[in-house]
């Protein structure tokens, strides 16, 4: 049981970095910035120990500022990620509490569930990225479109990507 | 010290959240202080070799516009060849000033952004080739940016569409100067500041660089003024312009080496210390 969560977690991550990296990044749209990375600390299963969340938070979110010139954005970003994900999961944990093999994804946790836990974390993450890359207030209206966009259009790839991996694991 | 240990123990991960998280933000401090990536960029020679191998994907996704480029570059090299036949090369025109002597070198650009507030280019050639921080880069049809990174293959380039890039530019027609900066809204549209309204500037005139600097040719073509208005509040246009080039979709570029750089250089480093 163990070996096939690692296995799932390690292709996630390489299909998410990779998709990131060599294609969101480079897409000609200047005023939305897709980000679909995150998805993998989200995705992680429930009871990964803390500490471990947040190696691989640093660690992705390294491998993502290297590869795109983000000094330290996406790193930063991703680990307050991996922080309050934590919190967020005892917050909306079901009636009977987390199993010990549950994970936070959308074919175990219903699309309702699924809705908000993405919308929450992505919001926080995006706000987090646009505001530290901004570093003032003075261009504010402009990073805040550029924020909810950006968010908007993550949040649609992310659920696509997500439908369709779920229907796949059913059949 | 039993109680530290308890400490420890109880927060651990908040110990080790703020350390890998006061870590981060120093990176990003000190980006924003120095205006380059200073440890995490694309211009690392693990990183840059592996975008060099995804790189060719890309470049295939765009030939066909890099071929019409090159063509028309072709062609305009071929209309100067057959204008110097023209004139006798004893002639007085100034073919090789010795201001100007330019170099270039062709680097294949690996990994591009437009969707950022300082946007950075990588290309493959780096200072074994001769490349230092501060050179120039043009396409065929216009400027690219300042190259603010060197590894040993690679480079780093800031491009014109950033926050803090400024190039210093003329009006084609009446010769006056100005800057072209970027506002970080639409990568699409830059803004020229320091026409001063009394300046005959109209929708589509041409933009070129200065070249008083010595890192850019002077009277390359870089943009086509989008729209004027003259600002309220002061006594300067608000003009937007297009680049005549499409950074987003370029392949190769062209450093700028000028030869007398650093002769011209420390000569005006000479009258700044005056």
């Amino acid at each position: 049981m163990n070996n096939k969560f690692i296995i799932n977690n390690t292709l996630r991550f390489v299909f998410l970095v990779g998709l990131q990296l060599l294609l969101l990044n480079e897409l000609p749209f200047g005023r939305i910035y897709i980000m679909i990375y995150p998805l993998f600390i989200l995705l992680l299963p429930v009871f990964t120990p803390r500490i471990a969340v947040l190696l691989l938070a640093f660690f992705t979110g390294m491998i993502v500022d290297a590869f795109s010139n983000g000094g330290g954005l996406h790193t930063a970003s991703l680990l307050l990620i991996g922080f309050i994900r934590s919190y967020i999961l005892d917050t909306f944990q079901p009636k009977s509490g987390w199993d010990k093999l549950d994970e936070p994804t959308l074919s175990q946790q219903g699309v309702n569930w699924y809705f908000f836990y993405t919308l929450i974390l992505f919001s926080i993450h995006h706000l987090i990225y646009f505001f530290l890359e901004l570093f003032s207030i003075s261009n504010f209206v402009t990073t805040f479109f550029k924020s909810i966009f950006s968010l908007i259009s993550s949040l649609s790839v992310v659920w696509l990507i997500s439908l369709f991996f779920a229907r796949k694991s059913k059949s | 010290m039993r109680s530290i240990y308890y400490l420890i123990s109880r927060f651990y991960v908040l110990i080790l959240f703020v350390l890998l998280e006061f870590f981060a933000l120093s990176l990003i401090f000190k980006s924003h202080k120095y205006q380059e990536v200073k440890f995490l960029n694309t211009s690392n020679s693990v990183v840059g070799t592996l975008l060099s191998y995804v790189n060719g994907f890309n470049t295939f996704i765009h030939l066909g516009t890099n071929n019409k480029a090159l063509v028309e570059e072709n062609a305009m090299l071929k209309k100067q060849i057959k204008f110097q036949n023209q004139y006798p090369s004893d002639s007085s025109l100034p073919k090789n000033s010795d201001l100007y002597t330019f170099d270039y070198v062709v680097a294949k650009i690996e990994n591009n952004s437009i969707n950022k507030n300082i946007n950075y280019i990588t290309i493959n050639k780096g200072s074994k080739d001769g490349l230092q921080k501060g050179l120039g880069v043009i396409s065929s049809n216009g400027v690219v940016g300042f190259i603010t990174n060197v590894s040993k293959n690679f480079s780093l380039v800031m491009s014109v569409i950033s926050i803090k890039s400024l190039v210093g530019v003329r009006h084609k027609n009446s010769n006056a100067l100005g800057n072209l900066r970027w506002n970080g809204n639409d990568p699409y549209t830059l803004q020229i500041d320091g026409f001063s309204k009394t300046l005959p500037v109209k929708k589509n005139d041409t933009i070129v660089t200065a070249g008083f600097s010595s890192i850019f040719p002077p009277d390359l073509i870089v943009a086509i003024v989008k729209d004027v208005k003259p600002d309220e509040g002061s006594s300067f246009y608000d003009i937007n312009v297009h680049l005549t080039n499409n950074i987003s979709s370029l392949s190769y570029v062209y450093v700028v080496k000028n030869n007398k750089k650093n002769e011209l250089d420390s000569l005006q480093r000479l009258i700044n210390n005056e």
